[in-house]
């Protein structure tokens, strides 16, 4: 099942108002967050590290309507935490279907069997699963044995009852090029509707301060695992943004594009770094120094990043932005193969085992092994 | 007594840290810059981390202005609770998630949640007379080797869950 028609068309039409306004700071996808604690401990993950009564706190559902409606943007991606874990999910949902909004509600899945009859099929909801491999580096990087069976069995089950469900993959060092390929496969097979990726962010409060992507390694590995694709694969992302992975294109960081609100307020500047917090959603684009964040800024903080939610929205930016952009995401639609030869080399070079566990398992090969990719 | 974690997830017990002791790096030294700082980001291979100071058990001198707004900046940055004492005597206790900065400490306000109350809290930096950092520092002691530790233990105790949960919420 593809990105619905009216989805397309409501982003198309709400970026294009924006840009005939004259806007030069708009967002495209607000990051609700309404809650910090989750039933995972993933070493890659920033998000979690609070107190208790921080981590007791939730968004009422007033919280997030009002955070939406100030924000107007046309999206709204529900992260955490672990969203399945509120006690008032199925009320914000309801009432985000109710102001159309497009939502990917971000979740580990673990619950969503469990929790998947407050819920209605309907185009405007669709369940972002997080899986972030094959089996065995899913359940490494998630640090939860027998994770990725529950989140595949609950994927199926969403399908199953006429849900939107796509994936959502972070990639750190030490990932498996070939494995990734082979979970591409995995995943059409399930018959998700699409599939997001993207670098991880070098979190300061995350418990693995080892594995984080540089940009130099990022764009060799997703040139070797984005190149050559297969006709089969579908991803939930701009062409232009993959190609900015695969080291195609450049862009500035577009801070602004993925506005987050949370528990403490409007996060300045994104999604990723916590400078600060502002009331309200134009407090928030007032008096945030932009000037000071953004890879082309200098700032350390944001030295390796190429994480989506700085970068997808420069990427959508740019379709709208000229003829050029707009030509180059059509051949990005329609051209998806990329063939590359230097990128099947990529393939075929060992991957530095740089993942203890995966050193542990024995996993790298056995994966492949299984897929064949 | 303040159990105290290093970012290889070792313990060690201390009194009460003053901020200037037991590997305490001070933001301003050249420790604290980034190790990517002065690097082209685009040749970057891997990102290298962040290490962390331990601030945990630490009551900064507060003598000057500078000392105080950079102590502040530091309670900012900390994933654990920090107690407040105002001028006038009374205490705040909880999670400074913001801190706004202006020319006079008049002006500049530090914004928390109380321990004990969903309300926020502003407090000047004219009116802060002590400050602590009472609560445990949550990112402290879960590096990735206290990860590999924790996991290859449970694996040699035979344990079938070899899953690592977070942390109750007391």
């Amino acid at each position: 099942m593809p990105v619905p028609v009216s989805q397309m068309w409501t982003v198309a039409s709400y970026v294009l108002g924006q840009k005939l306004a004259g806007r030069k700071q708009y967002p495209l996808v607000l990051m609700l967050e309404p809650l910090f604690r989750c039933n995972l401990a993933c070493a890659g993950c920033g998000k979690i590290q609070y107190p208790a009564h921080i981590l007791k706190k939730d968004l009422s559902p007033e919280d997030c309507f009002r955070a939406v409606e100030e924000c107007g943007a046309p999206m709204v991606s529900i992260p955490g935490g672990e969203p399945l874990m509120h006690p008032r999910i199925g009320e914000i949902i309801e009432g985000l279907v109710a102001r159309k909004k497009y939502i990917y509600l971000c979740t580990n899945a673990l619950l969503l069997k469990e929790k998947i009859d407050l819920f209605k099929p309907s185009k405007y909801l669709t369940f972002s699963v997080h899986l972030d491999g094959q089996r065995e580096e899913h359940d490494l990087a998630v640090c939860r044995e027998g994770g990725y069976d529950i989140a595949v069995d609950a994927v199926k089950e969403a399908l199953r009852r006429g849900f939107r469900v796509t994936t959502n993959t972070t990639l750190f060092d030490g990932a498996n090029p070939k494995s990734v390929r082979a979970f591409f496969d995995e995943m059409m097979e399930l018959g998700v509707e699409g599939m997001m990726l993207s670098p991880g962010y070098s979190y300061d409060k995350a418990p693995d301060q080892k594995h984080f992507l540089g940009r130099a390694k990022t764009r060799r590995m997703f040139r070797a695992i984005l190149s050559n694709r297969k006709s089969s694969w579908r991803f939930n992302l701009s062409p232009l943004f993959l190609e900015f992975l695969m080291g195609k294109k450049t862009y500035p960081c577009t801070p602004w594009g993925m506005p987050t609100y949370n528990v403490f307020g409007w996060q300045k500047p994104c999604y990723l770094l916590q400078d600060g917090y502002a009331d309200t959603f134009a407090e928030m684009l007032a008096t945030t120094e932009w000037s000071n964040y953004g890879t082309e800024s200098g700032n350390p903080a944001c030295a390796n990043c190429m994480v989506h939610s700085g970068y997808e929205a420069s990427a959508v930016n740019a379709t709208f932005s000229s003829l050029s952009g707009f030509l180059a995401t059509v051949k990005g639609t329609l051209f998806s193969s990329y063939p590359d030869k230097e990128a099947l080399r990529l393939l075929e070079e060992p991957v530095a085992a740089v993942h203890p566990l995966v050193q542990i398992e024995g996993a790298e090969s056995r994966s492949l092994q299984e897929t064949g990719a | 007594m303040t159990v105290l974690f290093d970012t290889n997830g070792t313990t060690s017990e201390n009194k009460i840290m003053t901020g200037k002791e037991d590997g305490h790096i001070d933001h301003a030294s050249p420790q604290a810059t980034p190790p990517h700082a002065n690097v082209n980001p685009d040749a970057l291979e891997i990102a290298p981390g962040t290490a962390h100071e331990r601030l945990e058990g630490w009551i900064p001198e507060l003598a000057s202005d500078d000392e105080l707004r950079g102590a502040l900046e530091k309670a900012f940055d900390y994933r654990g609770d920090v107690s407040i004492t105002r001028k006038d005597g009374t205490k705040v206790e909880g999670y400074v998630f913001d801190r706004r900065a202006a020319a006079s400490l008049k002006d500049s306000v530090v914004r928390l949640y109380p321990k004990n109350s969903n309300e926020k809290v502003a407090v000047s930096y004219a009116e802060i007379a002590a400050l602590a950092f009472s609560g445990r520092d949550t990112a402290a002691g879960k590096s990735w080797e206290a990860w590999m530790k924790k996991y290859a233990e449970k694996k040699a105790a035979g344990e079938k869950d070899l899953s690592l949960h977070p942390e109750p919420l007391e």
